[in-house]
């Protein structure tokens, strides 16, 4: 075994609150093996890796048992000169945003020799994760480097020791899907010419399901599934797994119709202690589900090494996948009341020959100019919703912004049919001022109406309701919320007084699958109630598909392509869609897309 | 080394020591309040006149009656000293809420603002920023002529300009996060978005700064009243009884060190509650 995690519980106390942030978990890791450690946010995914790493922060005074073994040393228990000594050359980390993990004032050079100690070895390496030229790129600073390129660079240093097992949270989430795709290829090449064992954590089930050989996915601080990535993905056998499948959206989807979601959990922390973590999430949970934990074991009629820990039996969870769409369907808020805003024929936006060119000051004193849009002209008609596709620095988001009004276009024309478009924005946290209320956040916008004030409530009440939030939300602050409670909040914000065009910016992709399907299942449902002219700016092709009848794809500041969802999809006839389509991490078992 | 650690994230060490903090803190700030209090009752503390004579000539400290002694003519230390209290720390609470109103006024429409408005109200705050401070009071009391209130005016004149830098900077953070758009798209008019959706995001860094400042003013006042540029004679005020006890400090060394012990004491719990309004804030941010 490369490395092996034995009944390993984690307690760390942030905040003054101790919790269990890992119960009991098994995994071993093979030498050569990659696996997938799958799981939402707040699963305990990343302290496993940190566990592996035995760099569990001492500031939030980790407490632990049970055994980790790295290369036959103790992780948990060993001197500080032996865990040195591992680190050194038997693991390799990559963590998920490079710019923060490489030193700012180093040149990349210099970073990469302090980990392999000759100039000659660090361009070997440089060269091996993909960095042309890479004798000249020793003398640039991470910030002159791009996200993809920054990542590559935290893998040569990974890598440096010739390592054992590299461990990879996260490793693409912060990139775009062309440059996503590029760095999954170098892991599995990495995998091949050095003979290393992976362990890569993501929350996309795709990227998992392209790397990994096994999948081990994690649900509150357990691992509640795991075995050979085909089995799996392809007859999951546990609720959870299930759940996850169901609300990953995918190109192939239809495009009619609820998207899958899970329940909201409801359990308290101790509940969850005692029995199954998921049962108050789960379907098919029984009374006896909330009293006792089932334990790990193997599927019966399975591939050896599927386990799963469910007391259900694995016919039961297969025939889940349905009752997930009705669960979305009773979930939804009644949307009935909200008025439509009145329909007008004719282009909702209309831009021609846009441009947008920022000054931004360069090094050493020099203004630099960034074309954030070169020369853009499209219409959006009224009552249509477009999504506009593109990945960073695309001028997607320059696009919105000016449609909104918040950013002057340099040249060009700009019509937006009258009144003010509102917004969603990628990061509803800060998104909402941290020290007003809902209540008061929302009845700021209806201040304008000059209505009373037990009308105003009245209404903000309603339009909670309508956004699936208990009227108690009225009275907190937005940090007392959850990610998916703020972002419905700055959608209840843009329409409790309904407006003829909803802009969104990126709103699901800060989210987690789940709580990002039932918020597009809201603005899906609003818009066919509401007849809103909907535009979705996003990164995510499937989502573009999913919420716009006609897709815009953006390139450097430029329109390659516009056309119908499905037709930009499945017959792209710009070479640059294409790469983007070809990037998407699909789930693909033995070379067959999956359901 | 093959590895790279992200920064481990700064959470609080364990429970105990969360509170322990705490503790200390709200220790730290009372003091604050404690001062003020003795400041704001100083007349009522006072076992005496603090202007007339009332007992033998430089009685040393622990004298009958005279917890701290008495002066070259008699005059009650204690009284003086608590006098002297009051006049220095409300002085110093004035000057320190006179920079936070215009700097602040003028901080925030610039940070707001932005472009030329921003460009104009910086240039001022940077001219004044540039002037020796400390002299351009002299100058000005000297002008008007010596007096509490003139020596207000002197030491606020030069004391603004570092709040108008600190919340603009502040208000500049704040005015472009998205909320403010978020704010401005929901159709909320310029003044509502700076009172509602700027300003009390301002509010916590210029009470820390403000109070971690009221020291500093402190110290100035006592030392432009040593030199003359306070209230006139026999007013009880700390840097000049200081001042003119100068001579006794070899003979009766407790008529000049009382008062001085006193601005210490201010300056120090000044400071001390500063860093406490800080930590208290911090936790809650």
């Amino acid at each position: 075994m490369t490395a092996s995690v034995r009944g390993l519980t984690v307690s760390l106390t942030r905040g003054g609150v101790t919790s269990d942030v890992i119960r009991g978990v098994n995994l071993e890791i093979a030498p050569g093996e990659i696996v997938g450690l799958v799981g939402e946010s707040g699963s305990g995914k990343s302290v496993l890796a940190l566990a592996l790493l035995g760099l569990l922060p001492e500031s939030s005074a980790p407490r632990i048992s049970g055994a980790v073994t790295v290369a036959g040393v103790d992780m948990v228990h060993g001197n500080a000169a032996d865990l040195r000594r591992v680190r050194s050359t038997e693991l390799g980390a990559i963590f998920q945003d490079p710019m923060t993990s490489l030193n700012p004032t180093m040149r990349i050079g210099a970073q990469v020799t302090e980990s392999t100690h000759s100039t000659a070895e660090s361009i070997r390496l440089l060269s091996l994760v993909g960095i042309h030229k890479a004798a000249e790129r020793m003398h640039a600073y991470p910030h002159e480097l791009s996200g993809g390129l920054r990542q590559r660079v935290m893998t040569a240093i990974a890598v440096s020791g010739t390592p054992s097992l590299i461990v990879a949270d996260e490793p693409t989430t912060a990139l775009d899907v062309t440059v996503q795709a590029q760095v999954l290829d170098l892991l599995r090449e990495l995998r091949l010419t050095l003979g290393c064992s992976v362990l890569i954590i993501t929350h996309d089930l795709g990227v998992a399901s392209q790397l990994a050989d096994r999948i081990a996915v994690m649900y509150a601080g357990r691992i509640v599934e795991q075995g050979a990535v085909h089995e799996v993905l392809r007859k999951p056998a546990n609720p959870y797994t299930v759940g996850l499948l169901g609300a990953r959206l995918s190109l192939g989807m239809r495009r009619q119709g609820l998207l899958a979601t899970l329940a909201p959990e409801t359990a308290s922390p101790d509940e969850r202690m005692l029995g199954c973590a998921y049962h108050s999430r789960c379907l098919l949970a029984t009374s006896e589900c909330a009293i006792e934990a089932p334990p790990l074991a193997q599927v019966e009629s399975r591939a050896d090494g599927h386990v799963t820990a469910c007391w259900r039996s694995p016919e039961k969870v297969s025939a889940l996948g349905t009752s997930l769409r009705d669960r979305a369907a009773a979930e939804l808020p009644d949307l009935a009341a909200l008025a439509p805003a009145p329909l007008s024929k004719g282009p909702a936006v209309e831009v021609a020959d846009l441009t947008c060119t920022f000054t931004a000051k360069g090094g050493r004193g020099r203004a630099k100019s960034i074309h954030a849009i070169q020369g853009i002209s499209l219409r959006v008609e009224s009552g249509e919703a477009l999504s506009v596709v593109g990945e960073s620095g695309s001028g997607k988001s320059t696009l919105l912004r000016i449609i909104a009004g918040l950013t002057p276009a340099t040249s060009g024309t700009v019509f937006v049919t009258p009144g003010q478009p509102q917004m969603v924005f990628q990061d509803a946290g800060s998104s909402l001022t941290p020290w007003l209320s809902v209540g008061e956040t929302l009845r700021e916008r209806l201040l304008a109406l000059r209505i009373s004030r037990s009308e105003a409530n009245r209404r903000v009440e309603h339009i909670l309701e309508s956004m699936g939030l208990p009227a108690s939300v009225a009275g907190v602050r937005p940090s007392e919320l959850s990610g998916g409670q703020r972002q419905r909040v700055v959608l209840a914000r843009a329409m409790i007084i309904p407006p003829s065009i909803l802009l969104c910016d990126e709103p699901t992709s800060a989210l987690d699958a789940s709580l990002a399907a039932s918020m597009l299942n809201l603005i899906r449902e609003m818009r066919k109630r509401l007849g809103t002219t909907v535009l979705f700016v996003t990164h995510d092709l499937a989502v573009a598909r999913l919420m716009g009848d006609r897709i815009a794809v953006m390139n450097r500041g430029r329109l390659v392509e516009v056309g119908e969802a499905d037709s930009v999809i499945s017959r792209p006839k710009d070479p640059y869609t294409a790469a983007l389509i070809a990037a998407v991490p699909e789930i693909i078992i033995d070379g067959e897309p999956g359901s | 080394m093959s590895l790279i650690a992200p920064a481990p994230p700064r959470w609080r060490a364990t429970s105990t020591g969360f509170a322990a903090g705490l503790r200390l803190n709200f220790l730290l700030v009372s003091l604050l309040v404690l001062t003020t209090l003795i400041a704001l009752f100083a007349r009522i503390l006072a076992p005496h006149d603090p202007v007339q004579p009332v007992g033998g000539l430089n009685l040393p400290p622990g004298s009958d009656g005279f917890p701290f002694g008495t002066d070259a003519i008699g005059r009650d230390m204690l009284s003086r000293t608590l006098y002297g209290i009051q006049a220095s720390w409300f002085s110093a609470l004035l000057v320190v809420a006179v920079g936070l109103l215009i700097g602040g006024v003028i901080g925030v429409i610039a940070g707001v603002a932005s472009g030329w408005v921003d460009a104009v109200l910086m240039r001022m705050t940077d001219l004044f920023l540039a002037l020796p401070g400390v002299l351009v009071s002299i100058a000005i009391v000297a002008a008007l002529g010596a007096g509490l209130g003139n020596t207000l005016i002197g030491v606020s004149v030069v004391w603004w300009p570092y709040y108008a830098r600190m919340i603009r900077g502040e208000a500049r953070s704040i005015a472009v996060r998205p909320h403010v758009e978020a704010a401005r798209l929901a159709g909320i008019s310029r003044g509502r978005v700076i009172l509602r959706h700027v300003l009390p995001g301002v509010v916590p860094t210029a009470v820390v700064t403000a109070s971690l400042d009221v020291g500093n003013v402190v110290l100035l006042l006592a030392g432009l009243s040593f030199l003359g540029l306070g209230q006139s004679a026999p007013a009880p005020e700390l840097g000049a009884d200081t001042a003119r006890a100068l001579s006794q400090l070899l003979s009766e060394w407790w008529v000049p060190v009382v008062p001085g012990i006193a601005v210490l004491i201010l300056s120090l719990v000044a400071n001390l509650g500063g860093d406490g309004i800080r930590a208290l804030t911090a936790k809650r941010r």
